[in-house]
C-alpha cells in the first residue's frame, strides 16, 4: 500500500511538471463544458448582495468581499472546473513526501502582481505566517494549521519554493491550500513582520483605501469603489493564465459589481439589462424561464450542485424534555419519522422541481466520495411510519388523535426554522401537516435564518430545520459530521469537557463511536482508496442512523445574457473556483 | 428668543443621554450576537469567535461597553466603530448621508409644493368634482405602502422596456465625474423614488392642509376681514392660509427623523444608497455602535426638528412669543 501511494504521487507530480514548464498556465480541456476560443474586450456587470465590508479578504468574514476577492487573488492550487480535481495555480507543481508529512510547492515563475512587482516565495511565506495562520486575523484560518495540538510549519526553501511540515499526515491539506496569497510589499506595514500588532492586519485596506493599494495576482484589479453602489474592476495586464491558443486571459476588459440588496430588485435589474449574470433561486426560475422561452435575450442555466447547503431536519438528542430526548436519540424513531418526510413533494413545490434527492454528508454529484444511499432514504409512506411508531410503543393512548410518548405525554415538539428564507417556511409547513396526519404534533417556531446555527449550538430547540454545505472532501466538514465535533449540535452531550479535548465517548451510541473513529482514521490515511472505503462506511452509517434527516439537494440556477460566451455556472464564493476569466463578450 | 433657543438646546443633553441608555438596552435585549451570522462559514472556528469577541470588546461587561462608547463621543467625538466594516461609525454614516439628505429634502419639497395647493383647493371646493377625485386619489395613496408603489413602478418601467429600474444612476455613470449626461440619467432615475416615497407624504399633508384650512375659513377673523371688504384673494392668502399652515410647520419638524428610518423598505426595493437600509442591517446583525449611533442621531434630529418648528412657528404666528 505504501509503495503504491508513493508511485502514484510520483506520477502525479511528474505529469504536473511536464505540463507546466512554461510560466503562464494554459487553461484548456473544457470543450465538454462548451468553452471555445473567445475574443478580448468588453465588460460584464454582476450583482453583489451588499457593500463589501472591507477590501482585505482576511480582515472580515464577508461573502460579498469574497466574490470580489475571487477576481483579485489566487491561491497555490485551484479546482478543475469540470472534475473538481486540484490543479496547479500559483504553485506550478508540488511534491508530497511518502509519509504524507512534507508538502513542497514549486512556485510558478514570472508571475507578477497587478502593480508589476514580482511574485515570489516571500509573498507566500508572508501570507501564511502573518495572515492565514495569524489567530488574530478575523477571516484567517489558524485553526487549520494545528494538528493534534501541534503546529504546521512553513519555510522558504528558495526564491521559488516553499515547504510545509505537518506533525502527521493530513490528506486534505492539499485541497485546503486554495488560500488567497497576498502581496507582502503592500501589507507588510500592517503585519507583525512589519512591527504592527497581530490584530492590526484586520485594519488593512478599509473600503476607502486607494484602489492602487489593493494589489493581487488575480485576473482583475480594483479600479474604484463607490460606497453602497458599485465596485469596478479592470483587467490585470499581468495575469498568468492564457487560453488554449495562447491568448492572455481574462478576455473581458472590465468587470463591475452593482450593489443590489433585494433579490427582486436584482431580477428587475437583470431583466432591464443592467446586470449580465445572476444566480437565482428555484422560486424565481419559472418566471425567468418563461421569459427566455418567449425570446428574451438571456438563458437560464441549471446545473447539479457540488457545493451548497442541503437542508436537513435535526432532532435534539439532548432535548430538555426527558421523554423527547430519549425518543429523539433512538435511531428507530428517526427512521420511522423519515417515512413521513415527503421529499418528492418538497422538491416539486418548494424547489419547483429544481432539486434532487440528497446524499448523506456528500453531494451525489461528488464522484470522488459519494456513495449511493438512495435506497436508505425510504419512501414517503405514512402508514409504514405509523406502524414503526406503534412498534416503538408510541401510540395514541388517550384517544385525542395525538400519539403519546411512552409514559403518557403527547408527542408534541417545536420545530425551529428560518422565517426569512425562501424555502424553510414552506418545508416546515409541509412537515408539520404530514406529521400531524401521523399523529405527531409539531409547533412551528420561527427565527431569523442567521440565528439558526447559534440556536442549534446553544441546544435551545427540540427539532430544527437547517442546512450545512457539502464540500469536495468530507474531511473539510469534520466539525459537522464527526460526533463530538464543534458543529455536531444535535447531540451536544458528546462535546468534550474542555475546548479541544477528547469528546465524551461515553455519551455516544455505538454507531456514533464508529463514525468518530472513521473520521479520525480518514484524517490521517494517505491512501485514497482506504479513505474512500472509510467514508463509504460513514455514509452508510449516516443513512442508516440519521443523525440528521437530509431533505433535498437544491440545484444551481444561473441566468446569463446572450451577449456572453463560455459561461460556466458561477458557484459563488468558492476559493479556487473562478471560471470568469474564460467568459468573453460576443 | 435667543435665550429660549439656548435653554432648549441645553435641555437636549440630558434627554439624549437618557435616549442613549434606552438605545443601548434595547439593542442588548435583542437575542444573539454580532458573530451569529458567521457561524455557518467553514472558515469560522470557535477560537475565531472568541478572538473576534475579544477584539470587539464584546467580552466586557455591558456597563463598561456603554461608558466607553459615551466617553468616546463626549471626549473625542468618536461614535465607536462598525464591527462589520472595522471603520469609525461617523465616517460610514457620513459616506451615506449625502444622498440621504438629497433625497429627503427633494421629496419633502416636492410633496409640500404639491400637497399645500391641493389641500387648499380641496378645502375651498369641498363638493366639487375635482376635489372629490383628488380626495379619492389621496385616500388610495395613503393606503398603499411606499414599497408597493415602488414595485409597481418598477414593473411598469420594465414592461415598457425601460432600464431605469432602481438605483439613482445607470451602471455606467456610477462613480463617473458629473456631466450633463449624468444629470439627465439621474433625473431619469429620480422620478421613481420621488413618486414612491413622496406620494404618501403628499396625501397626508394634503389631508392636513385641507382640515386646518376648513378650520380657519370659518373663524371670526376671516369673516371680519371679508366684512372689511378685503379682496377674496387677499383674505385667502394673508389671513386664512397663513394661519392654516401653522400645524404643518410643526409637522415638518417632526418629519426630520424620517431622513434615517422613514423609507427603509422603499430604499431596499429601489436600491437607493441611503442610510435606512444601513440601519436595518446594523440592527439585524447587532452591529451595535452603528445601530446606537443611528438611533441617537435620529432622536437628535427629532429634537432639532421640534426646536426648528417651534422657532418657525414663532416667526410665522405673531400670537406665539417666548418672552
Amino acid at each position: 500500500m505504501f509503495n503504491y501511494s508513493r508511485s502514484t504521487l510520483a506520477l502525479i507530480s511528474l505529469a504536473l511538471i511536464g505540463g507546466a514548464l512554461a510560466a503562464p498556465k494554459k487553461v484548456d480541456g473544457y470543450n465538454s463544458l462548451g468553452v471555445v476560443k473567445g475574443k478580448a474586450g468588453g465588460n460584464m456587470t454582476l450583482a453583489l448582495g451588499d457593500s463589501p465590508q472591507s477590501l482585505f479578504y482576511y480582515g472580515v468574514i464577508d461573502n460579498n468581499l469574497g466574490l470580489i476577492s475571487q477576481q483579485l487573488f489566487d491561491g497555490l492550487v485551484e479546482f478543475n472546473f469540470s472534475t473538481y480535481k486540484i490543479e496547479p495555480a500559483l504553485a506550478e507543481s508540488w511534491t508530497i513526501s511518502p509519509d504524507g508529512k512534507t508538502y513542497t510547492f514549486k512556485l510558478r515563475q514570472g508571475v507578477k502582481w497587478s502593480d508589476g512587482q514580482a511574485f515570489n516565495a516571500d509573498d507566500v511565506i508572508f501570507s501564511y505566517k502573518n495572515i492565514i495562520m495569524n489567530p488574530e486575523a478575523r477571516a484567517g484560518d489558524a485553526g487549520n494549521f494545528k494538528l493534534d495540538g501541534k503546529d504546521i510549519t512553513i519555510k522558504k526553501v528558495d526564491a521559488n519554493t516553499v515547504q510545509f511540515n505537518l506533525p502527521r499526515a493530513a490528506p486534505a491539506f492539499l485541497l485546503q491550500q486554495r488560500y488567497f496569497i497576498m502581496p507582502q510589499h503592500k501589507l507588510a506595514k500592517f503585519s507583525q513582520d512589519g512591527g504592527a500588532k497581530a490584530a492590526d492586519i484586520n485594519n488593512a485596506w478599509p473600503t476607502n483605501v486607494a484602489p492602487s493599494e489593493v494589489v493581487g495576482t488575480g485576473p482583475f484589479k480594483l479600479a474604484s469603489y463607490t460606497a453602497g453602489q458599485k465596485v469596478s474592476l479592470v483587467k490585470n495586464p499581468n495575469y498568468w493564465k492564457v487560453d488554449a491558443s495562447g491568448t492572455q486571459l481574462p478576455y473581458l476588459n472590465s468587470l463591475d459589481f452593482l450593489i443590489i440588496r433585494d433579490p427582486q430588485a436584482q431580477v428587475a435589474q437583470f431583466l432591464a439589462g443592467n446586470l449580465d449574470q445572476l444566480n437565482i433561486s428555484g422560486a424565481q426560475f419559472p418566471d425567468l424561464k418563461s421569459k427566455e422561452v418567449a425570446g428574451a435575450p438571456f438563458k437560464v442555466v441549471r446545473s447539479t450542485a457540488l457545493f451548497g447547503s442541503p437542508p436537513f431536519l435535526a432532532y435534539n438528542f439532548d432535548a430538555k424534555d426527558a421523554g423527547l430526548s430519549k425518543l429523539f436519540g433512538d435511531a428507530r424513531f428517526r427512521r420511522a419519522m423519515q417515512n413521513a418526510v415527503d421529499r418528492d413533494r418538497i422538491i416539486d413545490t418548494v424547489y419547483n422541481g429544481l432539486a434532487s434527492l440528497p446524499g448523506h454528508g456528500v453531494a451525489p454529484v461528488n464522484t470522488q466520495w459519494y456513495t449511493n444511499t438512495k435506497a436508505q432514504l425510504g419512501k414517503f409512506d405514512l402508514a409504514a411510519a405509523g406502524k414503526a411508531l406503534d412498534a416503538l410503543g408510541v401510540k395514541d393512548t388517550n384517544g385525542d388523535g395525538i400519539r403519546n410518548v411512552p409514559g403518557g405525554k403527547n408527542l408534541e415538539f417545536d420545530l425551529t426554522y428560518g422565517t426569512d428564507s425562501s424555502v424553510y417556511p414552506a418545508i416546515a409547513t409541509i412537515l408539520q401537516s404530514d406529521f400531524k396526519k401521523l399523529g405527531v404534533q409539531v409547533n412551528l417556531k420561527g427565527v431569523l435564518s442567521s440565528k439558526l446555527l447559534s440556536t442549534g449550538l446553544a441546544g435551545d430547540y427540540e427539532a430544527i430545520l437547517a442546512a450545512f454545505g457539502d464540500q469536495p472532501d468530507p474531511e473539510l466538514r469534520k466539525p459537522i459530521w464527526q460526533p463530538g465535533g464543534a458543529l455536531y449540535y444535535w447531540h451536544r452531550s458528546t462535546q468534550p469537557a474542555t475546548d479541544g479535548g477528547t469528546p465524551n465517548l461515553a455519551k455516544m451510541a455505538p454507531w456514533e463511536k464508529e463514525i468518530y473513529n472513521i473520521f479520525n482514521s480518514a484524517a490521517t490515511t494517505t491512501s485514497a482508496s482506504q479513505r474512500k472505503a472509510l467514508y463509504t462506511r460513514w455514509q452508510l452509517l449516516f443513512a442508516q442512523n440519521l443523525p440528521v434527516t437530509p431533505i433535498a439537494k437544491p440545484e444551481n440556477i444561473g441566468a446569463i445574457s446572450n451577449k456572453y460566451g463560455n459561461y460556466i455556472y458561477n458557484l459563488g464564493v468558492i476559493p479556487g473556483y473562478n471560471p470568469v476569466p474564460l467568459i468573453y463578450q460576443k | 428668543m435667543l435665550s429660549y433657543a439656548l435653554r432648549r438646546i441645553l435641555g437636549m443633553i440630558p434627554t439624549l443621554l437618557l435616549i442613549s441608555v434606552v438605545c443601548f438596552i434595547v439593542i442588548q435585549l435583542q437575542p444573539g450576537s454580532f458573530l451569529d451570522q458567521y457561524l455557518e462559514d467553514p472558515r469560522v472556528t470557535k477560537e475565531t469567535v472568541a478572538t473576534i469577541t475579544r477584539q470587539l470588546g464584546l467580552d466586557q461587561p455591558l456597563w463598561v461597553q456603554y461608558l466607553t462608547w459615551i466617553k468616546g463621543i463626549v471626549t473625542e467625538g468618536n461614535f465607536g466603530y462598525s464591527f462589520a466594516n472595522g471603520r469609525p461609525v461617523a465616517e460610514l454614516i457620513w459616506e451615506r448621508l449625502g444622498w440621504t439628505v438629497f433625497l429627503a429634502v427633494l421629496t419633502l419639497m416636492v410633496s409640500w409644493l404639491i400637497a399645500i395647493p391641493l389641500g387648499i383647493y380641496t378645502a375651498l371646493n369641498r363638493y366639487g368634482i375635482g376635489a372629490t377625485i383628488t380626495n379619492f386619489l389621496g385616500y388610495i395613496s395613503l393606503a398603499v405602502p411606499d414599497f408597493l408603489v415602488a414595485l409597481l413602478l418598477i414593473a411598469l418601467v420594465l414592461s415598457a422596456g425601460g432600464t431605469n429600474v432602481g438605483g439613482l444612476f445607470s451602471p455606467q455613470y456610477i462613480g463617473e465625474p458629473w456631466s450633463w449626461a449624468k444629470v439627465l440619467d439621474l433625473l431619469n432615475h429620480l422620478w421613481i423614488p420621488m413618486i414612491a416615497i413622496g406620494l404618501e407624504g403628499v396625501a397626508g399633508l394634503m389631508r392636513q392642509m385641507r382640515a386646518s384650512m376648513l378650520d380657519v375659513i370659518n373663524q371670526d377673523y376671516v369673516r371680519t376681514a371679508r366684512a372689511k371688504g378685503l379682496a377674496g384673494r387677499a383674505v385667502l392668502w394673508r389671513h386664512a392660509v397663513r394661519n392654516a399652515v401653522n400645524p404643518l410647520i410643526s409637522l415638518a419638524g417632526l418629519s426630520l427623523p424620517t431622513l434615517i428610518s422613514g423609507t427603509i423598505i422603499a430604499s431596499i426595493v429601489l436600491n437607493l444608497p441611503t442610510i435606512g437600509p444601513y440601519l436595518y442591517d446594523s440592527l439585524l446583525n447587532k452591529d451595535q455602535y452603528v445601530a446606537m449611533t443611528l438611533l441617537l442621531f435620529s432622536a437628535l434630529l427629532l429634537l432639532i426638528g421640534n426646536l426648528l418648528s417651534d422657532l418657525a412657528l414663532a416667526w410665522a404666528d405673531p400670537r406665539i412669543r417666548f418672552e
